[in-house]
């Protein structure tokens, strides 16, 4: 179904809250999501795979160990949330020839737009690669080369993160609406609704505050 | 931005811990860059035209009605749907399924199919569905006592009873005004780039202003339909002093949390401007006369307010008992000196409540539109990376920025009942943020990120021990329950007025501050509390209808006319 992007994004980030990540992590994951589908990408879908995946998981379990050397898990598999707000907080760490590497990530395509806003920070595009994926973004432009059709592949025992240089060919540009299968919204709709107390009687009465009468 | 540097020359901004304080914001008015003036200016400034191609009701006012707003690029329409509601099902809730009216504004001109989808929808309103075409989502109540009133009396030939219609103020009310992708309608962000769209909320307020005329064009009809040849035209003067009310509830008070850059953007703008007017060195004789006129006519605003509630009767009776004060010492104060304002304002703050200091800012700016309505350009939030955390920021620098901007938080203890009596949520009933009492409801689990305050207390705590030359990185890494915190203190720390400095969980919260902060920058005025939480406002009361945009070159509707506010 065709949505606006800001539902996307509300959606995304009422999901995942729901689905035990901070406020934080939420809100980026919003974005992120909103991002992917304005590139008509598959973030919705993925999202709800690693929510399903990581339902309960404390971010410790599924973040990086520490920013030192390649990152990994303490068991399992990294989150790509996890991976990709860490990769842009420490965006300057992507310094020209040296590269990040993400040992065992689920659903690596969510790291994406997480790049997209590291490349806007360092002015330079720049480089995800995994699976004999290779996407490159300067922020809102994506090149996406992808031969075996791997981009949305579940799992990447590696993933790469490198500056990239400028490019000149046409880039693929972000479209103001988003598409979301009422299947995968129900999905998110699941964690989304997790953020919500149920209706009691006092909540009724006072929670929005009837006070004096509203009809005259 | 920075508060400016001071000089001989110049009055510095106010500082942001005084005025984001609740109590303060919750006293503010109106200004030259409300919102719905700023629409106002622009539509004159630009000979805006306006159309009605389709008026079709019945004597119950069912049908639909198609209003068009022609700038120099475009052409929005407002396509109103009129219904026939049972009286027990007219509620302002947020909770009602049914209202009096229903409209969308339409980005372009609507063709037939258009109309026919959107009569599928838009009487549903949360329950439907609208397209990228559609801009905003609506609905209307009618003021029974006061619709049923004119109705009556157009129709028997006579002019509704002024006492009746002033105490009321407007024919409909609006219940709730939804856009930027609100139900898959067009975000924000895709009509942004218009000249037009520069300021916020300018398509919310327009279709407001397009509604204003739909309500007098159906009360007109459905008196015309029920007295025949003994009806007449409702009296333009009376005509021009209705406005649309608005019933907010809460729903609107986390938005100012929840945009932290917008918010600073808004009040930034407005201090700019206070700061300019304060110091220029000396005023002319015509700028002091627009003063005084507008403070004449605003005393008599202020008489005019009416409200029921404890609150705002005691507000009322000090905002004009202030008034009167500054009138008082206006019959000597020297304007024609040096830095009149300045010296004004100054005085003002050491003999006026808030209400009125805010009041006389506002004041302070009607003379000067040419200084200060270019401001109206920046209170957008166009930096679409304010979200971006920088992990390179040294904990110490982390440190420094909690104790500048939330140095008011950190010495409270939360742990005290009263300091987090409440807690902000989401009814799973109605998706609306509610507000609720931590210790006798179970809503802590579902308690939404708007305490900003006691969350940075936190983050301070967390921070304590931590080496302070480490970057942020490492802590977020192991410290994810803070991120939402340190993206916060990182804007409050260029963006000085994102943050109320209050606490907004506290027992003693009053949400109605909240509303009225917001509701001012829209351009509301008689503020109407009806609980604690939420308020009755009155919209485009007194301004100019399509058609009489062009007569009015003066920006000063927003205060009553003194003649006929004298009758």
């Amino acid at each position: 179904m065709n949505r606006s992007l800001n539902e996307i994004e509300a959606h995304a980030k009422r999901a995942a809250r729901g689905a035990g990540l901070s406020w934080g992590m939420a809100e980026e994951t919003g974005r992120a999501a909103r991002w992917l589908a304005s590139h008509d990408l598959a973030g919705p879908a993925l999202l709800a795979d690693v929510l399903e995946k990581n339902d309960g998981l404390a971010h410790a379990q599924v973040a990086p160990v520490s920013l030192d050397g390649d990152w990994y898990a303490r068991a399992g598999d990294l989150c790509p949330l996890a991976v990709g707000a860490t990769l842009n907080d420490c965006a300057e760490r992507l310094a020209p020839g040296l590269s990040i590497k993400a040992r065992n990530v689920s659903c690596p395509l969510l790291i994406v737009p997480f790049a997209a806003w590291a490349a806007i920070h360092l002015r330079q595009p720049v480089r995800v690669s995994y699976e004999n994926v290779r996407i490159e973004t300067d922020g809102d432009g994506l090149w996406i080369d992808d031969p075996h059709q791997a981009i949305n592949a579940g799992k990447a025992e590696t993933v790469i993160f490198q500056r990239a240089s400028t490019r000149t060919d046409p880039a693929q540009r972000p479209a103001v609406r988003g598409n979301v299968s009422c299947k995968n919204w129900a999905r998110l709709g699941a964690f989304s609704e997790r953020t919500f107390a149920p209706a009691t009687e006092a909540s009724r009465r006072l929670g929005a505050g009837s006070g004096l009468s509203d009809n005259d | 931005m920075q508060p400016q540097a001071n000089t001989s020359q110049t009055v510095v901004t106010r500082d942001p811990a005084q005025v984001m304080r609740l109590s303060r914001l919750g006293s503010f008015h109106q200004s030259r860059l409300s919102f719905m003036r700023i629409l106002t200016r622009r539509m004159t400034r630009e000979n805006w035209t306006f159309t009605r191609p389709v008026f079709e009701f019945d004597a119950k006012g069912v049908g639909h009605a198609v209003y068009c707003a022609h700038t120099p690029d475009r052409t929005y329409s407002l396509i109103a749907f009129g219904h026939d509601l049972p009286p027990e099902e007219r509620s302002d809730r947020v909770i009602a399924t049914a209202w009096d009216s229903t409209f969308t504004l339409f980005d372009g001109v609507p063709e037939a199919a258009d109309i026919e989808r959107l009569r599928q929808n838009i009487p549903l309103q949360e329950a439907g569905r609208v397209s990228e075409r559609e801009l905003s989502v609506s609905r209307a109540n009618r003021s029974v006592r006061l619709w049923d009133h004119v109705v009556s009396r157009l129709a028997a030939g006579a002019q509704p009873d002024p006492g009746e219609v002033a105490k009321v103020g407007y024919l409909m009310r609006t219940t709730a005004v939804y856009g930027s992708g609100k139900l898959g309608a067009a975000d924000r962000e895709m009509i942004a780039d218009r000249p037009e769209c520069a300021s916020p909320f300018q398509i919310e307020m327009l279709s407001v202003f397009l509604t204003r005329s739909y309500v007098r064009d159906l009360v007109q009809h459905m008196a015309d339909l029920k007295g025949g040849a003994a009806a007449v035209p409702l009296d333009a003067g009376i005509a021009r002093s209705l406005g649309i009310g608005n019933s907010t509830g809460l729903g609107m008070a986390p938005f100012l949390v929840n945009h932290p850059m917008l918010f600073n953007n808004w009040i930034a703008a407005r201090e700019e401007a206070i700061a300019i007017v304060r110091s220029l060195p000396a005023a002319t004789a015509s700028e002091v006369a627009t003063f005084r006129e507008m403070l004449e006519r605003s005393i008599l605003s202020a008489d005019l307010w009416y409200s029921e509630h404890p609150i705002q009767v005691e507000k009322l009776k000090r905002l004009r008992r202030d008034l009167s004060a500054l009138e008082t010492h206006l019959a000597d104060a020297d304007l024609a000196g040096p830095r009149p304002w300045d010296r004004l304002f100054v005085w003002a703050e050491g003999a006026l409540g808030e209400d009125a200091q805010e009041c006389l800012a506002s004041l302070m700016l009607e003379p000067y539109g040419r200084l200060v309505d270019h401001l109206a350009d920046k209170m957008s939030d166009k930096d679409r990376h304010a979200f971006r955390i920088d992990g390179t920021m040294r904990v110490a620098d982390l440190r420094a920025v909690l104790e500048r901007a939330y140095g008011w938080a950190l010495d409270i203890d939360w742990s005290e009942k009263e300091q987090c009596a409440r807690a902000w949520y989401v009814s799973q009933e109605k998706l609306e943020p509610r507000l609720g009492e931590r210790f006798e409801e179970p809503i802590a689990p579902y308690e939404q990120p708007l305490a900003p305050g006691r969350d940075a207390a936190a983050l301070y705590r967390a921070l304590k021990d931590k080496d302070g030359n480490a970057p942020l990185a490492a802590f977020l890494l192991t410290h994810p329950e803070h991120r939402h915190c340190v993206r916060r203190a990182q804007i409050v720390a260029r963006a000085p007025y994102a943050e109320i400095r209050d606490n907004t969980i506290g027992s003693d919260l009053m949400p109605i501050d909240m509303l009225r902060c917001k509701l001012s920058f829209f351009g509301a005025t008689h503020f109407d509390p009806r609980s604690d939480r939420w308020v009755r406002i009155c919209m485009f009361g007194n301004a100019p209808y399509p058609e009489e945009l062009s007569d009015s070159q003066v920006d000063d509707w927003s205060y009553p006319p003194l003649l006929e506010g004298a009758k």
